[in-house]
């Protein structure tokens, strides 16, 4: 009984802090040691969740990000994994000459690039994507490249030498061996394309998630700045869950990589 | 060496190329995307003006001031409850990642409104952002720290705090830098983007100021000054991983220095690590004081003179 119990208590002992620290959250501007103005508790931010819902504005606002983030995220994919699968397997020297111009453009500040966005683009949905489909790209890009080139050779000849066409070899066998690493790629993609959607909108833009935040600061209205936060936070902690159950799902075959962060 | 050295960057050189000749050959409007020597110029320009070593110097006070804070907070908090309290670390970890995933972006008003507009709004969503791979990173490294070292240790009657620091932390400190590095690159982005948001200095606010006043090469110039300074941080940071970690074998980790940092005979020693000290402090100490001197600047331009950076003008004030 007591194992038991002790099971429980080990399996569930994740939540409880999270459990507490909702209810420091509540009590602690009802207990006066912070203004309640500045600290919205949880309760008054469902509340206002459940208001801007029924209001409608919530839905359209989310539909905007997640628009913006999946046609950015989708033309980046698009582009990214066949280009990754050029330049990791067939064109390995025009890597080798492109790889530092690439690996310097990874590293190019997204931020300092959002003027340059607008003034190429415009201030429409089109520079918000194409924010979205330039930081996406990269991490995708060099995934792909390394998954390909890191192929075991033996795998490959193997195949060669069992008298496999190119076709089935690239979808028996490259692809496979290469999915792991670019599943990572998108994982990475998908986490950083949301994370600067936010920063996009609350720099410029009429609707969203950002614009929300943005918005309840420039109005004072904390229950809206926090119930937006909390908002972006659920979405964002669905997304990279139900991008690692995928993961799991499609290449849990593979040994599992080790990751600090997720 | 130099044959290997022209066709790695032969690729930059017909970028630039690209970038000098299609704006003169009139492939692309020069308005909008002006020619690589004018963009040199214009940061040649700014840095003889004296105009841009300011922002650099306000702008690398911060992002080193955030970073300090958050390894002073993380790697203490990681040894605590990675190996002192590894239950209570256990219990907290959900909490810590759901944390760890709330945008900072949509943290800054928060913080704008319980540390005002100034600095330390600014350095809190800084170390914010790199307090997290830090502080997860040394939680795994002193957790995964080789049982034989540590009870070969043990078996030989260390102490507990003398098992840390000579143990468990340099054992781990290779891992531990990883996480720095990338809570360093983590700190480049953010820190741009929130001196976007709202500053009087820094790279950010170069690229943004020049952004709202249409100055599209100094746009240029910004954005091209900040790439190559986060390239080279970044260069710097890998290098210096080599160095000091250059007697590892392998780690957990797939780290970026092991394929990139090429072995060089350079290792850094006592009088290194005193001068890298040194340096930091003399960093910290004179950035404080020119940003004090810029933001009280910035505070005492008179009314009408400075025009608000962002959204509608509070008091119509803007024609």
């Amino acid at each position: 009984m007591a194992t038991i119990r002790n099971q429980f208590f080990a399996r569930h002992l994740d939540k409880l802090s999270i459990l507490l620290f909702f209810v420091v959250w509540q009590l602690l501007p009802k207990l006066g040691g912070i203004v309640e103005t500045f600290i919205t508790p949880p309760t008054v931010v469902f509340a206002t969740l459940v208001d801007l819902f029924r209001e409608g504005d919530l839905l359209s606002h989310v539909g905007v990000s997640l628009y913006r983030s999946a046609a950015g995220f989708a033309g980046a994919a698009a582009v990214a994994i066949p280009l990754g699968f050029l330049l990791g397997g067939n064109f390995r020297t025009f890597q080798r000459l492109v790889g530092p111009v690439l690996r310097f453009l990874g590293q190019v500040n997204p931020f300092s690039l959002f003027p340059l966005f607008i003034l190429l683009f415009g201030i429409g949905e089109f520079s918000k994507v194409a924010m979205i489909f330039w930081v996406c790209i990269w991490p995708i890009l060099f995934n792909t490249i390394n998954a390909v080139k890191g192929i075991d050779p033996l795998l490959v000849k193997s195949a060669r030498s069992l008298g496999t066409g190119v076709v089935t070899l690239f979808f028996k066998v490259i692809l496979p061996d290469a999915s792991p690493g670019i599943f990572h790629g998108l994982k990475m993609g998908c986490s950083t394309a949301f994370f600067m959607l936010i920063a996009a909108e609350m720099i410029g833009a009429s609707a969203g998630l950002g614009w929300m935040v943005w918005n309840a600061q420039i109005n004072f209205q904390m229950p809206q700045l926090f119930a937006a936060t909390v908002l972006i936070s659920t979405l964002g902690l669905t997304l990279n869950f139900s991008l690692g159950l995928l993961e799991s799902r499609l290449v849990g075959w593979k040994q599992k990589s080790f990751s600090g962060n997720n | 060496m130099l044959a290997y050295l022209l066709l790695r960057w032969s690729g930059v050189g017909v970028f630039v190329l690209l970038w000098e000749m299609a704006p003169r050959l009139g492939w692309i409007d020069p308005y909008f995307v002006p020619a690589f020597s004018d963009v040199v110029r214009e940061i040649v320009h700014l840095l003889l003006d004296d105009y841009l070593g300011i922002h650099i110097v306000v702008s690398v006070w911060r992002a080193v001031v955030g970073l300090s804070i958050a390894c002073l907070v993380g790697v203490p908090l990681g040894l605590a409850l990675g190996r002192l309290y590894p239950r209570l670390g256990d219990a907290l970890g959900p909490l810590l990642r759901v944390l760890s995933q709330v945008n900072p972006f949509s943290l800054l008003p928060v913080f704008v409104l319980f540390f005002g507009i100034g600095e330390v709004a600014k350095l809190s969503v800084v170390g914010w952002v790199s307090l997290w791979p830090v502080l997860f990173y040394t939680m795994t490294a002193t957790r995964n720290v080789d049982p034989v070292q540590e009870k070969s240790a043990a078996s030989m009657g260390i102490s507990l705090p003398e098992l840390l620091l000579k143990v468990i932390l340099p054992a781990a400190l290779p891992t531990i830098f990883v996480g720095i590095r990338i809570g360093a690159t983590i700190t480049f982005y953010i820190l741009v983007a929130s001196e976007m948001l709202g500053a009087s200095a820094g790279l950010g606010f170069l690229v943004h100021n020049a952004a709202m006043n249409y100055q599209i090469p100094r746009i240029y110039a910004g954005a091209t000054f900040i790439v190559i300074f986060g390239y080279l941080l970044n260069r710097f940071l890998i290098r210096l991983e080599g160095a000091l970690f250059a007697w590892r074998e392998d780690t957990a980790l797939p780290s970026a220095a092991s394929a990139l940092a090429p072995v060089s005979g350079w290792r850094p020693g006592r009088g290194t690590a005193w001068t890298g000290a040194a340096a930091l402090v003399a960093i910290v100490v004179f950035g404080g004081i020119e940003v004090r001197n810029v933001n009280r600047e910035a505070a005492s331009v008179a009314p009408g003179a400075h025009s608000r950076h962002f959204g509608t003008p509070v008091d119509g004030g803007g024609n």
